[in-house]
C-alpha cells in the first residue's frame, strides 16, 4: 500500500516536471546546444574503430543546429548563431572521415557564405580532394571560392578543369571562365547556387540555397536596371529610388535576409543585411 | 600395479605477506584395485588437496602421484577415473542427458553404448524424470547424484570421490552406499574423502587419517573395530570409527 | 576438443546475450529513416550505419562472451568437472575460444545479412555516390569479424592470470582502444612534428606498435562506405596477421593456464 502510494506520487511529480524540463532544455541557448567536440587528435583516440559513424554524427549534429536556427532566422528572432563552435565540428568530422562529403558539403555552405573563410574552407577543400579523388564537387567548390571570393582567377581555373576532368564536361569552366572575364560576380554567384540547388537533397539545405539565390536574383534585377538606366540617361544613378523613380523597377525590391538594399560609393549593389541570416555576422 | 599410488606428495601454498601454508608433507600413499579406501580429516586437513593434485587441478610442490601407472601431471591420467568434485557443478544450460552425452564423449565413447550406458546411469542415480531438465533446476542431492552419474558412467578403475554423501538425503547416502559397494565386488578401487566416519565405517577396507597436511595413521576398518586391537583406547567394549578418529585428533592436535 | 567447442556453443546460444541481440538488432530498423539526415551521402551514411551497428555488437559479444568464459567457469565451479574429465587445459582453453570464435562467426552471419538488406533496402531510394561494392562490404564484415575474435582470444589471454573478470574485461577494453590508436601514434612519428620528438619516446612507442595488437588492419570500413578498391595486400596481410596474433595470444594463454592452480 506505502508502495503503491509512493509510485503514484513520484510519477505524478516526474509528471509535472517532463513539461518543464523540456521547455528548459528547449530554451538554452544555441551555443549549449551545438555542444563542443574534442580535439580531433583525441577523438580519434576514443573512436576507435568507430570513426565513420562519430564523423558523421558530428556532421549531423551541426546540421540538425543548423536547420532549427535557420528556422528561427526566418521567423526574425533574434539568435546567436554559434558558427565559431560549428567549424571546430566540421574539422573534426573530416579528420574522422576523410571521405565524408557531407562535411566539405556544409563547410562549402557555412564557412564561405556565413563565415566568409575563404581560406579555411579552401584547406578543407584540398584535404578532402586528396581522399574523394573522384568527386567533382570539391574542385568545384574550390574554383568557385578563388573566382568569386579571391578574385585569383589562375587557381579558379585549374580548380574548374580538375572538375571538368572529373565530370567529363567543360560546362563549369565555359560558363565560370566567361562570368570571369566580364568580372560579373553576380553572374557567378547564380551560375554556382543554380549548381548546388540542383544537387541538393537536404531540404535545408536547399531552402538555404533557395534563400541565397533569391537574393542574388534581385540584386541582379537591381543590377540589370542600373544598366538600362546608365544606357537611356547617360549617367550613372546615384541610389535604388532613383532607378525606381525612373520606372525601371516595376516593382519594389526585397531582400529576403529583411536587409535593406542601396547602391554604395562606386555604384555596386549592396544589402543591410549582407546576405547572412543574422544580425551579429559582421563578413568582411 | 597399485590403482592409486602416492610418493612423498607435499604442497606448500604462498599465502599472504609471504607466508606459505604447508598444505601437505610429505604424503605416502598406495591403494591397490577393489579397495575402497576412506580418507578422513578434519576441514581443512589437506583432504581436497589431496584429491586436486590428483586430478591435476593443483601442482604438487614434492613427490609425485600416479593412477594406473600414468603420472597425474599428464591429462591421459584421468582416462581412468571417474571424479566427484566436492560441490559439484555443471554447466546448467545443459540438462542431465546431454551433459551425460558431453562427459561420455570426453571419454570416447560413442553411438549406442553410449547412450545405453546414460540411460542405465539416470535410472540408477534416480535422474530418469528430470533428464531432460536444465541443470540450473535441479536441487543439491540432485546435482550431486549427477556427479555420481557422470563418474560412473564410462566404467573406469579407479573414483576418486570427494565427500559423496555431502548434500544427500539418507535415500540418496543409501543409495551412494550401495553403488560404492558393487564398485568393490567390480574389482574397482574407490577412494573417497569425508568426514562422516559412519560413512567410511560402513564401507571402507582401510581409512586414512589426515590432520594438519600429515597422515597420521593408514589402517584396516575391521582392525580398527575389534575391541582388543592395541590401537584402541579406552575400555568401551562398543569400539567405533569416531572414537578412534577423534583419539587420533586429539592425539595430532597436542 | 569439438565436444567442448559444442558445448560452449550451446551455452552462448542458450544464454540471454541473445536476447540482448536480437533486440539489438532492432536499430537496423532505424537506420534508414536516419540516414536520409545527411546532405550528400545517404546511401553512405546507411552503410556507416550499419557497418557500425554490426561491429559494436560484436565488439559487446567480444569483450563480455570472452572475458567472462574462463571466469564463469572458475566462479561456477563447473571447472572441475570438466578438468576432472582426460582434457589438458589447453585444449580445453582452444575448446572454451572456438566455442566464442564461432558464435562470433555465426552471429556476424545473421547481422551482415541485416545490414545487407538495410544498405539494400536504403541503396533503392538513395544509391551511394558510386555502386556499392559487396564484396568490400563483405571483407570489412569478415575482417570485422576477425578483429573481434582477436579480441576474443586478449580476454583470454587476460582471464587465464586473473581470478575476476574485472582484468578481462577493462583490460581487454584498454587494449582495445590502445589497438586502435598504435597506428596512429606511428602515422604521427612520420610526420616532421613526431620526428622531433625525444629518441627515447619515439622508441617506446614503436615498442607498443609492435608490440600491441593493431587492430587498425582490419578496418575496412571506409573502403565498403566510399567503394574504395581493396588491394589484395589489404586482404591477405591482415589475414596472415591475426592468424599469426591469434597463435601468438592462445600459445600465451594455453601456459599460463597450465601453470594455473584451480583451488
Amino acid at each position: 500500500m506505502k508502495q503503491a502510494l509512493s509510485l503514484t506520487l513520484c510519477a505524478a511529480f516526474l509528471l509535472c516536471l517532463l513539461a518543464p524540463v523540456a521547455r528548459h532544455m528547449q530554451e538554452r541557448p544555441f551555443v549549449q546546444r551545438v555542444g563542443v567536440s574534442p580535439q580531433p587528435a583525441v577523438m580519434r583516440f576514443v573512436t576507435a574503430d568507430q570513426k565513420q559513424i562519430f564523423g558523421a554524427l558530428e556532421v549531423l549534429k551541426v546540421l540538425i543546429y543548423y536547420g532549427t536556427s535557420l528556422e528561427k532566422a526566418q521567423q526574425h528572432q533574434d539568435i546567436v548563431h554559434d558558427f565559431q563552435g560549428m567549424y571546430p565540428l566540421i574539422k573534426t568530422a573530416t579528420r574522422l572521415d576523410p571521405y565524408n562529403m557531407d562535411a566539405y558539403y556544409f563547410a562549402q555552405a557555412i564557412l564561405v557564405w556565413d563565415m566568409r573563410r575563404i581560406d579555411e574552407a579552401n584547406a578543407l577543400l584540398d584535404y578532402g580532394m586528396q581522399y574523394r579523388t573522384w568527386d567533382f564537387y570539391l574542385p568545384f567548390f574550390a574554383g568557385f571560392n578563388h573566382a568569386y571570393f579571391l578574385k585569383d582567377y589562375d587557381k579558379a581555373t585549374f580548380y574548374y578543369k580538375r572538375a571538368g576532368e572529373l565530370t567529363g564536361s567543360d560546362l563549369f569552366i565555359r560558363l565560370a571562365s566567361r562570368y570571369m572575364y566580364e568580372a560579373n560576380q553576380t553572374g557567378l554567384a547564380i551560375a554556382y547556387l543554380q549548381t548546388m540547388k540542383a544537387g541538393a537533397r537536404n531540404e535545408t539545405i536547399k531552402k538555404s540555397f533557395d534563400l541565397r539565390l533569391t537574393a542574388f536574383m534581385a540584386v541582379k534585377r537591381i543590377e540589370d536596371a542600373q544598366a538600362a538606366f546608365l544606357r537611356d540617361l547617360g549617367r550613372p544613378a546615384k541610389t535604388i529610388e532613383e532607378i525606381a523613380q525612373a520606372g525601371y523597377l516595376a516593382t519594389p525590391v526585397i531582400d529576403p535576409y529583411g536587409g535593406t538594399f542601396y547602391l554604395d560609393n562606386t555604384g555596386r549593389v549592396r544589402t543591410t543585411s549582407k546576405f547572412a541570416a543574422l544580425p551579429s555576422n559582421n563578413a568582411k | 600395479m597399485d590403482a592409486i599410488t602416492i610418493e612423498a606428495l607435499s604442497k606448500t601454498f604462498k599465502g599472504k605477506r609471504g607466508r606459505s601454508v604447508e598444505a601437505l608433507q610429505g604424503l605416502q600413499l598406495s591403494i591397490p584395485p577393489g579397495e575402497v579406501f576412506g580418507f578422513l580429516g578434519p576441514n581443512g586437513a589437506g583432504k581436497s588437496t589431496t584429491i586436486k593434485i590428483l586430478m591435476g587441478l593443483i601442482r604438487a610442490t614434492g613427490g609425485q602421484a600416479s593412477i594406473m601407472g600414468i603420472p597425474v601431471s599428464s591429462h591421459t591420467a584421468r582416462r581412468n577415473v571417474g571424479y566427484l568434485p566436492e560441490n559439484p557443478s555443471f554447466y546448467d544450460y545443459l540438462t542431465a542427458e546431454e551433459y551425460l552425452n558431453f562427459t561420455g564423449k570426453m571419454f570416447g565413447m560413442t553411438g549406442p553404448m553410449l547412450h545405453e550406458r546414460s540411460q542405465a546411469m539416470l535410472h540408477r542415480l534416480d535422474l530418469w524424470e528430470a533428464r531432460q531438465r536444465p541443470i540450473r533446476t535441479y536441487s543439491k542431492g540432485m546435482t550431486q547424484r549427477l556427479g555420481l552419474a557422470q563418474a560412473l558412467l564410462h566404467d573406469p578403475q579407479v573414483y576418486i570421490l570427494d565427500e559423496p554423501m555431502s548434500g544427500l538425503d539418507p535415500i540418496g547416502r543409501a543409495l551412494v552406499k550401495e553403488i560404492i559397494l558393487e564398485l568393490k565386488a567390480a574389482g574397482k578401487c574407490v577412494f573417497f574423502s569425508t568426514h562422516i566416519t559412519s560413512d567410511a565405517e560402513a564401507i571402507c577396507d582401510r581409512v586414512g587419517i589426515i590432520l594438519q597436511g600429515r597422515l597420521q595413521c593408514v589402517e584396516r576398518v575391521e582392525t580398527i573395530m575389534t575391541p582388543d586391537a592395541e590401537l584402541s583406547p579406552g575400555d568401551s567394549a562398543q569400539q567405533s570409527l569416531e572414537k578412534f578418529f577423534l583419539e587420533i585428533v586429539r592425539k595430532g592436535s597436542h | 576438443m569439438h565436444h567442448l567447442i559444442l558445448i560452449t556453443w550451446k551455452g552462448l546460444l542458450r544464454d540471454r546475450i541473445l536476447q540482448g541481440i536480437l533486440v539489438a538488432t532492432g536499430i537496423f530498423l532505424f537506420i534508414p529513416s536516419v540516414s536520409v539526415l545527411s546532405m550528400r551521402q545517404v546511401g553512405e551514411l546507411a552503410i556507416t550505419l550499419s557497418l557500425s551497428l554490426t561491429s559494436f555488437i560484436l565488439l559487446l559479444i567480444a569483450i563480455f562472451c570472452g572475458g567472462t568464459a574462463l571466469w564463469k567457469d572458475i566462479d561456477r565451479h563447473s571447472i572441475y568437472s570438466v578438468l576432472g574429465l582426460p582434457i589438458s587445459r589447453t585444449n580445453y582453453l582452444l575448446g572454451k575460444f572456438f566455442g566464442i570464435a564461432g558464435f562470433l562467426l555465426l552471429i556476424s552471419l545473421v547481422l551482415g545479412l541485416l545490414a545487407s538488406a538495410t544498405i539494400w533496402y536504403v541503396s533503392l531510394t538513395d544509391p551511394p555516390a558510386r555502386p556499392i561494392l559487396w564484396t568490400n562490404i563483405l571483407m570489412a564484415l569478415t575482417f570485422d569479424c576477425l578483429k573481434y575474435i582477436m579480441v576474443v582470444a586478449v580476454s583470454f589471454l587476460f582471464s587465464t592470470v586473473s581470478t575476476s573478470f574485472f582484468l578481462p574485461i577493462f583490460g581487454t577494453i584498454t587494449l582495445f582502444l590502445g589497438g586502435n590508436v598504435t597506428q596512429e601514434v606511428y602515422d604521427y612519428l612520420q610526420t616532421p612534428a613526431g620526428a622531433a620528438l625525444p629518441a627515447l619516446t619515439k622508441q617506446i612507442a614503436l615498442f607498443l606498435y609492435y608490440l600491441l595488437p593493431n587492430f587498425a588492419v582490419f578496418d575496412l570500413k571506409a573502403n565498403a562506405v566510399y567503394s574504395i578498391p581493396l588491394p589484395a595486400n589489404g586482404i591477405l596481410l591482415p589475414l596472415a596477421y591475426s592468424l599469426a596474433y591469434c597463435g601468438l595470444l592462445l600459445s600465451a594463454a594455453a601456459m599460463l593456464f597450465t601453470r594455473r592452480e584451480l583451488h
